[in-house]
């Protein structure tokens, strides 16, 4: 089955909240009856079909997004595990919340939020990512829990916000506070990490190869070890392709910080060394 | 049917189903996890008196193990899945655990899993974490020279154990030669274990005893220095008989290894003073799997 794609035509300055295609692959909708739905833009209805054109149905296993801007908000929300979204451009906030096992591609960068709550599957970003990418929607306790996020740019503060489970990959530069509140999972990155990393960190692991700008004061320095579940880890870091696939596929020693004493935690901060 | 001199009696091996799970355990170098699975499988010859039967499979190089070293594969057979998973952690806690540098890791898809370090975590006292990587759980137990990492479960299946040989020669020395081959030759084939030391049994017993107490007895039919008696069945030229147990994953592992233990044996012949080769069984009433000597070096089943 050949790829479906949906044109987005442009809203002018108004956002657009791409929960409808969620609900119209939940309901299995023909691009007719897309169409015909109704969205909201600021204050007014609009037709679907006035935003968006589709070509073929939605129920294939490959989706097409194009010409999509930073306008464009919820992309991929909820995706499910047999479907792939290609997002050719960039993307507003919450690009694939509440992932649900599908495979997104975004070509461009996503603002905030991205991936947060996510569940399983996968979320590649070519560019950068905003603030609180892998964490929560405010009020959720839990952020990213589960599916790997890999960013080929950079991604803002808050990175890993609340994370619970999975692989949250930034080959280019995190900002500050990264790993706040981090319940579990793991946050690696190839370039510099901002101020306040770990900051009531509970368990997980912070991945890096120089010390971040600062850490939380909670961290007590653990020394240098060679920690036998890392090549385990390099195998899942190292399969897609990215600047990861830099790094040796056995290396292991590293300088382990572990913390935040504060929140009585043992979430780990290490630093590739050797 | 002869083979080189060698007699192969007309009757079958007879075996029972077992649960089998395999586990990877790796070392530093190969000192290390030889000496991990050595001692988790010491005492395992028998379920009748040790619960389970274990060895070691083979040897794995840097390539084939979860973690890039050096490792071990050592297969646990019990006769059901309960106490399969019960000795299998205190073989994995007290013999594994405590040996410097080891990890353990599943080695088995299996029908079902098994807890592996699933338990053993709480000997972290609170200070072990988990990562999972791939749709696998792995425990991180501070230990004094670092970590032991061991997978949190690994599979089980069903399988065969007590497949047999029985070995006759005219000395002491010949049945040890030809059983010392026929194991060489089945310890190079994947997913069989031959559970007893050194893969020879000289102690084949039988059902029963005079002792209302003792559920198993020496099998004085084939004791030669009971030969004359009523119930010996040894010919007058036959001074020694060493069975070979083996347990293994699937009916063709056992047709496999059976034959390539009848072969190695056979190359030394009747000229190295091997007499018969039969196999043990109890007339086909307790155990489901029959392995029957001909048509296994019959060859079509292979």
């Amino acid at each position: 089955m050949s790829a479906t794609t949906i044109e987005y035509k442009g809203s002018g300055d108004h956002r657009v909240d791409m929960h409808w295609l969620q609900q119209a692959l939940e309901q299995d909708l023909s691009p007719k009856e897309i169409s015909k739905s109704t969205l909201k833009l600021g204050s007014e209805q609009v037709l679907l079909g006035d935003v968006f054109s589709i070509d073929g149905k939605l129920s294939a296993s490959e989706l097409s997004l194009k010409n999509s801007t930073n306008h464009l908000d919820y992309v991929g929300i909820g995706l499910p595990s047999d479907k792939t979204l290609l997002v050719e451009g960039d993307c507003g906030h919450y690009l694939g919340q509440q992932l649900a096992g599908g495979r997104l591609i975004c070509n461009g960068s996503a603002l905030h939020y991205a991936g947060c709550n996510m569940q399983t599957g996968s979320i590649e970003i070519m560019s950068n990512a905003g603030d609180y990418v892998g964490g929560s929607i405010a009020g959720n306790k839990r952020g990213m829990a589960g599916g790997r996020l890999l960013i080929h740019g950079n991604s803002g503060d808050f990175t890993g916000d609340l994370m619970r489970r999975g692989l949250l990959m930034v080959a280019g530069n995190i900002g500050d506070h990264c790993g706040n509140r981090m319940i579990a999972g793991t946050i690696t990155s190839m370039g510099s990490v901002g101020k306040n990393a770990g900051n009531g960190m509970r368990r997980g692991t912070l991945l890096f190869p120089s010390k971040p700008a600062s850490m939380a004061t909670g961290f007590n320095d653990c020394g240098r070890h060679s920690l036998g579940f890392l090549p385990l880890l390099m195998r899942d870091i190292r399969a897609p392709e990215s600047a990861f696939q830099a790094l040796h596929p056995m290396r292991r020693r590293v300088q382990r910080y572990l913390g935040d004493a504060s929140v009585d935690g043992q979430g780990e901060v290490l630093i590739w060394i050797g | 049917m002869n083979i080189n001199g060698v007699f192969i009696e007309d009757t079958f091996a007879e075996a029972f189903p077992m649960r089998a799970t395999r586990i990877i355990i790796t070392g530093i170098n190969y000192k290390w996890a030889r000496h991990a699975a050595e001692t988790m499988t010491g005492f395992a010859t028998s379920v009748i008196g040790c619960k389970v039967e274990a060895g070691i499979e083979r040897e794995l190089g840097n390539h084939e193990t979860p973690d890039g070293r050096p490792g071990i594969a050592v297969l646990l057979f019990a006769t059901d899945r309960k106490t399969l998973e019960a000795q299998l952690q205190a073989r994995i806690g007290q013999c594994v655990l405590t040996c410097p540098t080891t990890a353990v890791f599943a080695g088995l898809e299996g029908e079902g899993q098994i807890a592996l370090g699933k338990n053993l975590r709480y000997f972290g006292d609170g200070y072990q974490t988990s990562k999972q990587v791939d749709d696998h759980r792995y425990w991180r137990i501070p230990v004094m020279d670092g970590e032991f990492l061991c997978e949190e479960t690994t599979g089980y299946q069903t399988a065969i154990g007590g497949g047999n040989l029985l070995v006759f020669a005219r000395s002491l020395s010949q049945v040890l030669l030809a059983c010392e081959a026929a194991i060489d030759a089945m310890s190079m084939l994947p997913n069989i274990i031959l559970p007893f030391p050194g893969g020879g049994v000289r102690s084949g017993s039988k059902v029963g005893s005079k002792y209302k107490t003792l559920s198993a007895s020496t099998n004085h039919p084939y004791c030669p220095t009971l030969k004359g008696l009523p119930d010996n069945v040894l010919d007058k030229n036959v001074e020694a008989v060493m069975e070979i147990v083996i347990d293994g994953l699937s009916v063709e592992d056992l047709n496999l290894a059976m034959r390539r233990g009848i072969e190695a044996i056979c190359d030394l012949g009747k000229a190295q003073g091997i007499e018969k080769i039969t196999g043990g069984n109890y007339g086909g009433k307790l155990g489901p799997h029959h392995f029957y000597l001909r048509e296994i070096m019959d060859g079509d089943q292979i």
